[in-house]
């Protein structure tokens, strides 16, 4: 009976985790690590996703940009505010027109591999992002109406666009366009799958699927950006990235003390974490993008205004996210997150829950009769929303969300019918424009990801792919985009911006509902993990204290 | 023989030509369009769009593409990867590996655990067996995935013995192993017992007392080749379990293998990964039955003659 005691007592305990953790405070409070970072040491970072290709210029997914940040610097850094700073680039100037920049790179750069960074190695990477060989899917269309770069010396490189495009220097100052060595370049897409080299802090070692990647030290490096806390080489001699896909194992193995940080914290999760007196959570808002939901104003009960409003008014989205997240994610009030540069503040007072009004506007809308089961009718048909839900992909608990939102809207009188869709079927139905309602988050370090989801010319069709899936067509707001495009100043930018977000509120186009936060956990020895504009964890500054 | 050999080996020629003609079939009969689930949610400028297709052919017929995939199989060349970006061989040998490695040492475990307690147990006290086969029957019952994870949290999480993640020597293998093994071990273990308590009561098992033989030798030397039939034939179809149980446990694991390969290819619609895999499969099943076959002749002498 003994071993059956014995299995017992683990068993409980596994149960009783939630609680055994925030119990945990009974042991000496873990003294804050002291001012000045430490050199050396290795860090393990437990990720729940992974590139399936390393090449940035070439994927699309975020983790892309996560797993070769540490080996790829860019030309330009971004800060949180949207104000652009000198990396590899030492200077660049900007003409009238807004078509040509011409940057002014730093010397005695090198590349891990020993190749010497140059206008050359600069012009062979833009063009390697635009060649259509290289099946660019997220970087060649960040880089617009690109024309041409020029070599113009070997530490001076001219770069030529069509039409002005503004948000181009944002764009260089993501990992998607990370330079990397001309020599790992010329070996092609399948090297590049799985290694890349770059003139970055640290250099990879092997990136292994299913498994990780572990980089060690660069230690000539000496050309961070101004925005680090630090020059010279990393403090980290090693770095790791486990991917670790089960957010139970993730979590295990990070209060276990077995890893040092994990990403995506499951919210209900948080308030354990920090109970923990030897683990924290770092938060960071990802910009871009919040995740709504975007109702068809092309075809359906939503292209009346009054019902969307009265869908967005008569459902309360703050409380739903509030109690579904615990708390971990804010509720969403513009298009766009506050992290992004041009929010519009102004946008969190513009509506709020409001059933009586949203009854009203139904009244107004000819949709005042009820149904037996309490759904509004007009003619006889039921204010029904159809709505393609990918349960399959969805990330977060956006299932639950939705469930919780469907029981809602019964109360404001709108019956959401969920359309079941597997990956394959919803494409054709979202280009086709076959839906009421669609949801989706779009990351992106620029009011520029206005222009993805609300540009005449982003509404998909079945041979395109745009990400104005609320389909909303107004010329008005087109104009304020184009015109943003025209102009490099952030405050003349961020008034158009904020046009476009008071006019979708005002619109009701789109229902904002929560703003993705980045939910790391880390050890307290961890120190100084930094985000990048996109939200993602960089490593260049952190340490481990010696514990 | 050699003539039941050739039937053999034509049979399983047809078996794999329809593997990969029904996956063909069915995978390009699913809704949605190749090119847009390369592209996912994605802006790409058309001249992009026109390169993907012209680089993959998806602008053949249907059955130039069919033809083409046939022929490539048959000179060993299993295609690329839309999105793995290299040859679907290498793609799939270099899962092979890890895979191959957790499904041995879990079906050498499982036969090991189960035969021992079978012939502990069989014909036991009914405390004993009753105990056995109790726990054999949540075994059966538990989920993998469940299994991997109380594992994982008893021994790795809160002991400490074990490293959660990473494929990293002995040490990592141990926790996996469990997971896949268990469900094989009392399946096998319930089967062997039950083989057994049937053979004991045969005569020549008394007649073998009569002799003098212990209990024990008794149990090894005669009943035990009357069980090994039917559990060959069962560790044949726990192949299939098996394989389906190390795709929760390499991911739970983060272990490297065909069934990472495989999740991430069914949900990228990468149809060549899947394909090379449905053909693995296949390969394994053939395998597997040849083998057993084999084995059958080893055990039982009187099917030697049998032609």
């Amino acid at each position: 009976m003994i071993s059956v005691r014995r299995f017992r007592a683990p068993l409980a305990a596994l149960l009783l985790l939630p609680l055994l953790a925030a119990c945990g405070g009974t042991s000496a409070p873990q003294e804050e690590p002291a001012g000045s970072p430490a050199k050396g040491g290795s860090l393990v970072f437990g990720v729940n996703t992974e590139p399936l290709n390393l090449d940035p210029h070439a994927s699309p997914q975020d983790v892309t940009g996560l797993f070769t940040r540490p080996v790829l610097d860019s030309l330009v850094a971004l800060d949180d505010k949207g104000d652009i700073h000198p990396w590899l680039a030492s200077s660049w100037e900007i003409s009238d027109d807004g078509l040509t920049y011409t940057f002014k790179l730093r010397t005695g750069v090198k590349f891990s591999d020993g190749t010497p960074f140059d206008a050359a190695a600069v012009k062979t990477n833009l063009d390697h992002i635009v060649d259509p060989a290289t099946k660019s899917q997220l970087a060649a269309a960040a880089f617009g109406p690109y024309e041409k770069s020029t070599v113009v010396d070997p530490q001076t490189i001219e770069v030529k666009f069509k039409e002005a495009y503004s948000p181009f220097l944002a764009a260089l100052a993501t990992a998607y366009f990370g330079i990397q060595s001309p020599k790992q370049l010329a070996l092609g897409p399948e090297a590049l799958a799985k290694k890349v080299v770059g003139t970055g802090p640290f250099v990879i070692d092997a990136f292994v699927p299913h498994q990780g990647i572990t980089y060690h030290r660069n230690p000539d490096y000496d050309w961070a950006p101004a925005i680090a806390k630090h020059t010279g080489p990393a403090y980290l001699e090693r770095l790791e990235f486990k991917v670790i896909v089960e957010d139970a194992v993730r979590l295990g193995a990070l209060t276990s003390g077995q890893i040092d940080a994990i990403a995506g914290v499951p919210p209900v999760n948080v308030k354990q974490v920090e109970a923990n007196p030897k683990l924290t959570i770092i938060r960071k808002q990802a910009p871009g993008g919040n995740y709504n939901y975007y109702p068809n104003n092309e075809k359906g009960v939503f292209t009346d205004q009054k019902v969307r409003q009265a869908f967005r008014d008569g459902i309360d989205f703050a409380t739903v996210v509030d109690k579904l997240y615990f708390g971990a994610f804010d509720p969403a009030f513009s298009a766009i997150s506050p992290a992004t540069a041009g929010y519009d503040k102004a946008t969190e007072t513009q509506w709020k829950y409001d059933p009586e009004g949203a009854a009203r506007l139904l009244d107004e809308a000819d949709w005042s009769a009820k149904d037996a089961e309490g759904y509004r009718t007009k003619d006889g048909q039921r204010l029904t929303v159809r709505w393609p839900f990918l349960k399959a992909l969805a990330r977060e608990q956006r299932g639950t969300l939705a469930e919780q939102v469907q029981a809602e809207a019964k109360k404001a009188g709108f019956d959401i019918q969920f359309v079941d869709v597997t990956p394959n079927d919803f494409t054709p139905k979202a280009l086709a424009g076959d839906y009421d309602l669609i949801d989706f988050s779009w990351q992106r370090a620029d009011g520029d990801a206005l222009r993805n989801l609300f540009a005449i010319s982003n509404i998909p069709n079945p041979n395109f792919f745009g990400q104005n899936l609320a389909r909303w067509n107004d010329p008005e707001v087109d104009g304020w985009l184009t015109d943003a495009l025209r102009t490099t100043d952030l405050a003349e930018r961020a008034a158009l911006y904020a046009k476009v977000q008071q006019k979708a509120n005002a619109d009701a186009s789109i229902v904002p509902v929560y703003v993705f936060t980045y939910l790391l956990g880390a050890s307290k020895n961890v120190q100084d993990i930094t985000f990048e504009p996109q939200a993602f964890p960089t490593f260049y500054d952190a340490w481990v204290s010696k514990a | 023989m050699i003539r039941r050999i050739l039937t053999r080996l034509s049979t399983s020629i047809l078996v794999l030509w329809g593997a990969v003609t029904v996956s063909f079939t069915a995978l390009h009969l699913t809704p949605g369009n190749v090119v847009d689930v390369l592209i996912g949610s994605n802006i790409v400028t058309p001249e992009v769009r026109a390169q993907i297709i012209a680089d993959y052919g998806l602008d053949e017929p249907l059955f130039v593409q069919y033809a083409t995939y046939l022929g490539r199989v048959l000179r060993g060349d299993l295609g690329r990867s839309y999105q793995l970006h290299e040859p679907v061989a290498s793609a799939i040998g270099a899962q092979l590996g890890p895979s191959l490695q957790l499904a041995g040492a879990s079906l050498l475990v499982a036969i090991v655990v189960s035969t021992t307690l079978a012939i502990l147990t069989a014909r036991r006290r009914p405390w004993i067996r009753g105990l056995s086969s109790g726990l054999e029957l949540i075994g059966v019952s538990i989920p993998t995935f469940w299994t991997a994870i109380l594992l994982l949290t008893i021994f790795s999480f809160q002991l400490g013995w074990f490293p959660a993640v990473g494929a990293d020597g002995f040490a990592a293998l141990v926790l996996p192993v469990i997971a896949v093994a268990l469900p094989i071990t009392t399946m096998l273990t319930q089967m062997m017992r039950e083989g057994l308590e049937l053979t004991l009561e045969q005569p020549f098992v008394l007649t073998a007392r009569t002799r003098g033989m212990s209990d024990l030798g008794v149990r090894l030397r005669h009943a035990l080749r009357h069980v090994l039939v039917p559990t060959v034939t069962l560790i044949g179809w726990l192949v299939g379990l098996t394989v389906g149980a190390m795709v929760a446990v390499e991911q739970i694991f983060s272990r490297q293998g065909i069934g990472q390969l495989t999740l991430t290819a069914v949900g990228g619609k990468d149809l060549p990964v899947v394909m090379g895999v449905v053909l693995l499969t296949a390969v394994l099943y053939v395998v597997v039955n040849i083998v057993i076959d084999l084995l059958y002749l080893l055990i039982d002498p009187r099917l030697r003659g049998a032609t």
